[in-house]
């Protein structure tokens, strides 16, 4: 089809055109390149100056934009500020609690999905919809879902014994968040691992099944180890989605209460602005940088491994 | 296809075929009554939303709906800006990406490897760190509330990530056919237009698809760079948030507005959603 439709370009095409190309200094390839490189050198090299600039500076926003250089000041504050070290403690293990949840749940539910024959697609579909879900809306309907005096989820654990604001206690608003973010993003380690699963070769698994593998010996020992690699590359997406992402957080607990949500992008949003002390975010922002830059290493350094990408 | 691969799991014991079906019972369900309670709750008159027994039977009203449209607080302003934005943006980032994600892919030159990490950095960068920069510059540049500014810093995330994942798409194209068309006679462009383009068609749709996504669903970027001029949706959910109370009839009605159109899309493009998410690491079925 669509080598058809090249058919008049050939006639037209004169014949010394591949002889003697006209030649440019930049290949066809750098040339294609040009306009979004260059766009997203702007987008991204522009605003990295300016933040690093801001790490250093005092920044004034009254009367126009000022930066007031006070040299390493705001990284020596960062060196000694407990509540930050605080809150990168809280960010690992909210990152550790949804990161583990959803991929536990979603080995597992790949796993089943594996096993179903009939309306595997049809199943599938349905268990993919929250990563669609816009996060502020998952934070306000869990808000909703959880509300003391009407809320589903409120009433249900009322059925069972449990009382109080979700929302309201320590422990109970900090589980709420992170299963808010099971809740939107298992599906994305289903998807994956099924991926993944549905790749094994059935050979392997039939040599399995002769040799007189149990079911369980077979999983543990033969198809786990088999998509470890896509898993590896579900963890690491997560990981950096995780750092990422603070919607959630910022429309439910907006960091309470008593601090007990408060992750390191909110701490950051609420210093730059609520306090306006864009120079110290800046340091905050720059930290946070390193560690996802750090992440997306062993990604790549995964996707050059080849091997695991099919 | 993949039910020949999977004819061996039909000897598994009753047992855990019964297993496997109460387990998806119950992923479905957790999965999917938020979503519907969502929708029932946007039919609901104000009583029946917040009694505090759970209401099943209800008489369904359009009133949530009438209200967002109606009076001072008119939804349309915010839809057609969230369209703006994330539409704008998707098409300038799937258009670029494609360029752009087609000389990668087929690029010789040295240090690539770098372009490519930098590139995936970029679309990795936490939110929160490109907004506080990008706040300083569009103050000065006068960005702030104006669908421009969204676009520009929607496009901060989905043109690296439009470029990655075109080029893993443009990657998977047998080189052999570009070349067939070069020998016949085809000039590069002609030969990428014609040949190659057609080829990656689900590419350019799964990419268009999730830049449109991500940005129709952001928050972080809404937040500090929308105002009166330029409130996306869900800034309209989030101001229904006050102090003295949150209707949650209307907030029900806002919150099926937002996600009904992604969640058609995301599941138009499903076949390849594990090669979009995973910026073309895995690539499924």
């Amino acid at each position: 089809m669509s080598l058809t439709a090249t058919t008049p370009a050939r006639n037209a095409a004169p014949p010394q055109r591949r002889g003697a190309p006209r030649r440019s200094r930049f290949g066809f390839h750098a040339r294609m390149m040009a306009p979004g490189i260059l766009l997203l050198a702007v987008l991204s090299l522009i605003p990295l100056f300016t933040v690093i600039a801001m790490s250093v500076s005092q920044v004034r926003l009254l009367g126009g934009v000022s930066f007031g250089f006070v040299g390493a000041e705001n990284w020596a504050r960062f060196l000694t500020d407990v509540d930050l070290a605080l809150q990168w403690v809280r960010t690992l293990v909210f990152f550790v609690l949804t990161v583990g949840l959803e991929m536990l749940l979603g080995v597992g539910l790949a796993l089943c999905l594996w096993k179903l024959l009939r309306g595997r697609n049809a199943v599938l579909g349905l268990l993919l919809l929250p990563m669609f879900v816009a996060p502020v809306i998952v934070g306000l309907l869990g808000r909703f879902l959880t509300d003391s005096t009407f809320g589903l989820y409120h009433w249900l654990l009322g059925l069972a014994g449990f009382e109080g604001d979700l929302l309201g206690g320590t422990y109970s608003a900090f589980a709420a968040v992170v299963l808010m973010d099971v809740w939107q993003w298992t599906p994305l380690i289903t998807l994956i691992a099924l991926a993944g699963l549905t790749s094994v070769p059935q050979s392997i698994r039939e040599a399995a099944a002769l040799d007189g593998a149990s079911g369980w010996q077979a999983l543990r020992s033969i198809i786990l180890p088999s998509i470890s690699g896509v898993l590896l590359v579900a963890l690491l997406i997560r990981a950096m989605d995780a750092i990422r992402y603070f919607d959630i957080i910022a429309v439910t607990t907006n960091g309470g209460p008593a601090d007990a949500t408060k992750v390191v992008p909110i701490r950051l949003y609420e210093t730059a602005f609520r306090f306006f002390d864009l120079g110290y975010a800046a340091v905050i922002g720059l930290v946070m940088l390193a560690v996802t830059v750090a992440i997306a290493r062993a990604f790549v350094g995964i996707l050059e491994s080849k091997g695991l990408t099919r | 296809m993949t039910t020949t691969t999977t004819m061996p799991i039909d000897r598994s014991p009753r047992r855990v075929r019964a297993g496997v079906a109460v387990l998806l019972a119950v992923a479905l369900l957790w999965t999917l009554v938020p979503l519907v309670w969502m929708a029932l709750s946007s039919f609901k008159s104000d009583t029946d939303v917040t009694s505090a027994e759970p209401t099943f039977v209800f008489e369904p009203t359009l009133e949530n709906y009438a209200s967002l449209f109606s009076g001072a607080n008119n939804l349309g302003p915010y839809i057609l800006h969230s369209v703006l934005a994330a539409g704008i943006s998707s098409v300038l980032a799937t258009v670029l990406g494609a360029l752009a994600g087609y000389g990668l892919a087929g690029s010789r030159m040295r240090g690539k490897k770098h372009v490519a990490f930098w590139i995936i950095s970029t679309r990795m960068a936490p939110i929160a760190v490109v907004v506080l920069p990008l706040f300083l510059l569009f103050r000065g540049a006068g960005l702030i509330d104006s669908i421009p500014g969204l676009i520009l810093a929607y496009l901060t995330f989905n043109l690296p990530f439009a470029i990655w994942l075109m080029s893993a798409f443009f990657s998977q194209v047998p080189p052999a056919l570009e070349e067939s068309a070069l020998v016949a006679g085809c000039t590069r462009w002609q030969a990428f237009r014609h040949v190659v383009l057609p080829l990656t068609k689900s590419g350019l749709v799964t990419t268009f698809v999730l830049c449109l996504v991500f940005s129709w669903n952001d928050y972080a970027f809404a937040l500090v760079f929308s105002g009166p001029h330029s409130q996306t949706l869900p800034m309209a959910a989030d101001q229904l948030v006050t102090q003295t109370g949150i209707d949650w009839g209307q907030l029900t009605a806002i919150g099926t507005i937002v996600v009904l159109p992604m969640l058609v899309a995301g599941l138009a493009v499903r076949r390849w959603l594990v090669t979009g998410l995973t910026l073309g690491a895995v690539t499924g079925e």
